[in-house]
């Protein structure tokens, strides 16, 4: 409770990025309740009905297959949960523990960073393609791709992080109560880097969302049969002079959801502890 | 400076080595033997055998990589199994359209990220402020080929503008008129990375304009737009700088999906081809050529930025 009081004063007077917040608990309850909200079968063909308006029964128009967008867009938002929180959970663990391990343990630090610096070396969607080529389209595939591409800056991030707060002298305390690498990593540092995580992970889970589309579009990401707002938008573009709006849709979920987790971003970054303020660039 | 220049050559060469392995081990990654896979799916099994003893397939893997380094090193990428041609050539082809398209579009982004920058920052807290940053986060929020599909479909199918797709390239007839092919494209590549622009020139401008040589120059009586020009945005320009390393990768990935909007041949559009073919020696001269460059790039950003700002090189 003491913790959604903290998070929940982050957005006091900001109104713009209590809208993201809301928002983003909109799509959250999209992607929970799919099944309940959809009217449709995502993937139930309707030959008659293709390429229909929107208007009733089918609010969002339906798509070359007859298929209902509407119900589409909600299970798009479901994929779109998934790949965020499972991008952000790669990222932040992966990078997190790259990160924090080589500020604590210098000298393995100087290898796994440059290690970090080579990945870097591959711009972020390029580096993607490449790990996509090698292996088959699937959402784990894609969440561990994106998470990866993301694991990178957050290890940078949070190594300079750590850095910082080694130096701090209730690490020095701890050392000095005889506590252990672990315990002194995991139950006194990382409790420190808490806030500035949440940040990484509300831009992450924003860039997951373009990335994930851009991938869709290239036919690389989520397998086609998927209904992802990615592939909404790659399967019908073909479509976008005879039926426009089935690109307005999609395009507008996505862009709303990244303008909403980037505001939320910048709100918590905005509260954040001075000390890291330099460190968090947005991605 | 030359200590430094020297230090950090010296730093960028077991990052490209190592990069070089990487991108060495790709084709040895895919599922599959690297010779037939080179070859690609019409090659007979005398074909595989040749190239299996050409390219030292039967040697142990160190000496493998050293072999194709000093290839690399000497301008031979190998050949694309689609085109049947020298790699480096087929990236050449690529070249003056993802070239000419980086340089409109740092034109786009120059010309609206930093003014539009300078203003949100000058008139912090007003409306004016909320409206840029806003729109500017708002644009770095739209995916780069959905603002593509729309300018096609307003500026070309609609009002007939521009045109929609591809690029003749400029020494052919029509001449520099031909530019006006990559208008719409530089446009949506602009967009998101002037919204970056934007948002760091506001906030370096920000965070100088507290400094006390602002303070200073105001209090001496300096008019506001003088101390904004001269000694706040010459200041933040270090950051903005700085940045450009990264608008240079931003740009690479976007362009990708640009390219394959509007079906331009540049570089970024061969790499997804490149894929969906599975011409696999032509993605990885690709991925090495970018990469080096990258390299190249933010090794210029960073003298750059040491040169503007000579704390740095001390440090």
């Amino acid at each position: 409770m003491k913790y959604l009081r903290t998070f929940l004063a982050m957005f006091k007077g900001r109104k713009l990025a209590t809208i993201g917040l809301i928002w983003f608990c909109i799509v959250a309850v999209a992607a929970i309740a799919a099944p309940l909200l959809a009217p449709f079968d995502p993937l139930e063909i309707d030959p008659v009905a293709r390429l229909s308006e929107p208007g009733t029964p089918y609010l969002f128009g339906t798509d070359h297959f007859g298929r209902d967008s509407f119900s589409r867009a909600i299970y798009g938002a479901r994929m779109a949960v998934i790949i965020g929180l499972g991008s952000v959970i790669v990222a932040l663990v992966t990078g997190g523990l790259i990160g924090m391990i080589s500020a604590y343990f210098t000298r393995l630090g100087h290898v796994l960073m440059r290690g970090v610096d080579v990945l870097m070396a591959f711009p972020a969607l390029l580096l993607a393609l490449v790990l996509m080529t090698l292996l088959e389209r699937s959402v784990t595939n894609t969440i561990i791709v994106i998470g990866i591409v993301y694991a990178t800056t957050t290890a940078r991030i949070l190594f300079g992080m750590t850095l910082k707060l080694k130096g701090e002298v209730f690490v020095d305390a701890a050392i000095c109560s005889g506590a252990g690498h672990g315990s002194i990593l995991f139950r006194h540092i990382l409790p420190n880097l808490i806030s500035p995580l949440l940040v990484q992970a509300s831009f992450i889970f924003a860039f997951a969302q373009l990335q994930a589309a851009a991938l869709d579009f290239l036919g690389l990401g989520l397998p086609p049969e998927v209904p992802s707002w990615g592939n909404m938008l790659s399967e019908e573009r073909i479509y976008v002079t005879r039926a426009p709006w089935l690109l307005i849709f999609p395009g507008a979920l996505i862009i709303l959801s990244v303008f909403s987790m980037n505001l939320v971003g910048d709100a918590m970054r905005d509260s954040i502890d001075p000390r890291f303020k330099d460190d968090i660039a947005g991605v | 400076m030359l200590v430094y220049t020297i230090k950090r050559l010296l730093a960028l060469i077991p990052t490209l080595l190592a990069a070089s392995i990487l991108v060495f081990l790709f084709i040895h990654l895919i599922p599959g033997d690297p010779a037939s896979i080179l070859l690609g799916d019409t090659a007979t099994p005398e074909d595989v055998a040749a190239l299996t003893r050409e390219m030292g397939l039967d040697q142990p893997i160190w000496k493998q990589y050293l072999l194709w380094l000093s290839n690399v090193l000497q301008g031979d990428l190998g050949t694309s199994v689609f085109f049947r041609e020298p790699v480096l050539s087929v990236i050449g082809d690529g070249a003056e359209t993802s070239i000419l398209l980086a340089t409109m579009t740092m034109f786009w982004i120059v010309l609206f990220g930093i003014p539009i920058g300078i203003l949100s920052a000058t008139k912090h807290g007003t409306w004016v402020d909320q409206m840029t940053s806003g729109g500017a986060m708002l644009f770095a929020s739209v995916p780069t080929f959905w603002l593509g599909l729309y300018l096609i479909l307003i500026f070309s199918v609609g009002l007939g503008w521009f045109p929609s797709s591809g690029f003749p390239s400029v020494s052919d007839d029509g001449g520099l008129a031909n530019l006006r092919y990559l208008i719409l494209p530089s446009l949506t590549l602009a967009a998101p990375n002037a919204a970056l622009i934007i948002r760091l020139v506001r906030a370096s401008m920000l965070d100088v304009s507290r400094e006390d040589h602002v303070r200073t120059a105001r209090a001496k009586g300096l008019h506001p737009a003088k101390v904004a020009i001269k000694h706040v945005f010459r200041n933040a320009l270090i950051a903005v700088a700085a940045a450009f390393g990264f608008t240079f990768a931003a740009l690479v990935s976007e362009a990708v999906v640009t390219e394959t909007v509007f079906s331009l041949p540049g570089i970024g559009r061969l790499v997804v081809q490149s894929i969906l073919r599975r011409d696999y020696p032509v993605i990885q001269g690709v991925i090495l050529v970018i990469v080096v460059l990258y390299m190249i790039i933010n090794l210029l950003v960073d003298l750059a930025y040491a040169r503007l700002d000579p704390r740095v090189s001390l440090k």
